[in-house]
């Protein structure tokens, strides 16, 4: 992987000046949260580099929430910066379900192969970000095209694909240096960051423990805790890797695929009326065994990356981690 | 160069519709594309601007220029099926699953154990086997129904009981005063057959109640947990393994099915629901 460095200044100016080619989207603080918005003069030198989440996860670029998939894809060339290494990690499950080769969704590749990925280092994080528990480090590891290390007005520049490089050739900075590798500065806060967040989330079983854990939980387990939840779905819509949509249907046999979720009632009910989902607490089980136990079996990838949105999005205060360490509570 | 859209249904023409009951009808379909499926696959049927919903055919998978799809009115889109004219233009995408190992049947005595609308992908399954018909020991078929009129593909009875390689039982819950076959509940055909049935296979359709003590009968009876073939009705929205609606443990019926065996999924919870 190739390092460069870049003024911050130079960096935001070059990357608006292909803001014609490209759409420029990029982490922007607006009243307190910070969201992806769509790169203009007037933002560009607001965007986020040390900032909190998006609260958008990157999934909805590829997958967005309403899509006509009965027409040709037609994809514009975007540039996503600010990326988060949960976000990225994601995408390993979302490709091995839109890109399997059996049935190749070309809406999908289109959209992914259109976009240009520049991570960003985590040095912001909330209290509900718990990837180190997953096995997945503070910055970008995989999926990223360009990483985004700041060290106060100096941004350092790890090139991880050619579609990286060609962006950097593209970009033309005259100030653009290259190094031997990431300074000292940037490997301690990565380590610094990572300790924090151990830190946080000591008592947080892992992946396998978890899915020990959900495996010995009873009907009375799952009762309790959906007395909480209302069915809204924040929690599936806002997961960086949760997929599930419903095909519906327009004139002309064009199909709208829309996000839709397990913890809606009816989602598995059949014509004839049998419903295994009925009850809300299974609803709820439903989504915990299908991230830990189903999806990982199925795709060979993580279904929780540790962002924490779910929690943060709950409006009935469920913590996901809390369930999960009484799930895995020694009798 | 984008490959092909999976989503986009490929158009076929409703030629004729036959009554079967009052609540079952058979559509008789030409594809206006090249269509090939293989018997247990399903195939999503879209009503233009209505919506989609999966259905296994009922004809031979080995005739591809024209399709039967056996249809119960149970909810939204079968009723708006059962609604349709021929002539009407239905977009269909798939076929979708893994379809029947029919090379595992071979040189055996194969059970087929059916109820209600049920019969309709089993009538695919036995058209094609009928196809080689040599390559099977015996096709046991046992059948069951609410009446002897809730029966569908009532002429195509006589043909099958005509057959040397069929041997043909049916059992009614409620007799009328024509019926001189079996009354009760169609497990109990399987009392009839004289076979060994640990060498046996045996491939399950009905309702769930039906697909639950028809599979603890044929367990009873002694065959292999991994020679039951169920299968198993799911939600399914895009059959291509994606949209999350049919999972079932470790599994997506329409990708990894629509047929399990039972050692397959027997450790799951709720699958007879």
């Amino acid at each position: 992987m190739s390092v460069y460095s870049i003024a911050r200044q130079e960096w935001a100016e070059s990357i608006f000046k292909v803001s014609t080619e490209y759409a420029i989207y990029a982490p922007v603080e607006k009243f307190k949260t910070v969201d992806y918005e769509l790169v203009t003069a007037e933002n560009v030198s607001e965007i986020a580099y040390n900032g909190q989440l998006p609260v958008l996860p990157l999934k909805a670029f590829f997958f967005p929430v309403k899509e006509n998939v009965g027409q040709e894809p037609v994809a514009d060339k975007r540039i996503i910066i600010g990326v988060r290494n949960c976000d990225l990690m994601a995408l390993k499950l979302l490709d091995a379900v839109f890109l399997d080769e059996e049935f190749l969704d070309i809406h999908y590749q289109s959209r992914r192969e259109n976009t240009i990925l520049i991570g960003n280092d985590c040095y912001a994080i909330k209290e509900t970000c718990h990837c180190t528990v997953y096995g997945l480090e503070p910055y970008p590891q995989e999926n990223m095209d360009i990483t985004i290390s700041p060290v106060g007005e100096v941004l350092y520049l790890s090139v991880a694909t050619p579609k990286g490089a060609t962006l950097l050739t593209k970009l033309n900075m005259t100030g653009l240096r290259e190094e031997s590798e990431l300074p000292e500065s940037v490997q301690r806060k990565r380590a610094v960051i990572r300790e924090k967040l151990k830190n946080q989330h000591k008592e947080l079983p892992g992946l396998e423990e978890t899915k020990a854990g959900l495996l010995k939980t009873d009907a009375s387990f799952w009762q309790e805790y959906a007395q909480k939840c209302v069915s809204c779905g924040a929690c599936a819509m806002i997961c960086p890797t949760c997929h599930c949509f419903l095909l519906i249907d327009r004139q002309n046999f064009e199909k709208v695929k829309n996000w839709d979720t397990c913890q809606y009632p009816s989602f598995e009910k059949v014509a004839a009326g049998e419903d295994p989902l009925r009850r809300l607490s299974k609803r709820l089980k439903n989504r915990y065994e299908c991230k830990y136990i189903h999806k990982p079996e199925m795709f060979n990838a993580l279904a929780c990356t540790g962002c924490g949105r779910c929690i943060d999005a709950c409006i009935g205060k469920i913590d996901k981690n809390q369930i999960i360490i009484a799930a895995c509570k020694k009798d | 160069m984008p490959g092909k859209n999976i989503y986009k249904p490929i158009l076929f023409k409703l030629d004729e519709i036959e009554t079967e009951s009052p609540l079952i009808k058979t559509f008789f379909l030409h594809p206006e594309a090249d269509f090939h499926f293989k018997t247990g696959q399903f195939v999503e049927v879209t009503i233009d601007g209505i919506g989609e919903a999966p259905y296994t055919p009922s004809s031979s998978a080995t005739v591809s220029d024209r399709m039967e799809i056996t249809i119960m009115k149970a909810g939204y889109v079968t009723s708006k099926m059962h609604e349709l004219h021929p002539g009407a233009t239905l977009g269909i995408r798939g076929p979708f699953g893994r379809g029947y190992p029919l090379e595992k049947f071979y040189g055996k005595d194969v059970i087929i154990l059916g109820g209600g609308v049920g019969i309709a992908p089993l009538r695919c399954l036995i058209l094609t086997m009928l196809a080689e018909s040599e390559k099977y020991r015996k096709i046991h078929v046992c059948l069951g129904a609410k009446s002897p009129g809730d029966f569908i593909y009532k002429s195509w009875y006589p043909q099958l009981r005509a057959m040397e390689k069929i041997n043909l039982l049916r059992a009614v819950d409620k007799a009328d005063q024509e019926w001189d076959e079996t009354v009760g509940v169609v497990t109990v055909l399987l009392d009839k057959l004289d076979l060994d049935f640990s060498e046996s296979v045996a491939i399950v359709c009905g309702p769930p109640v039906m697909m639950k003590f028809g599979t603890y009968k044929l367990l009873e009876k002694g065959v292999r947990e991994e020679n039951i073939y169920l299968s198993m009705e799911k939600n399914m929205s895009c059959g291509l393994g994606k949209c999350g609606h049919c999972a079932l443990g470790d599994y997506y019926v329409c990708k990894d099915g629509p047929v399990f065996t039972y050692d397959q999924i027997k450790d799951y919870p709720d699958i007879w629901i």
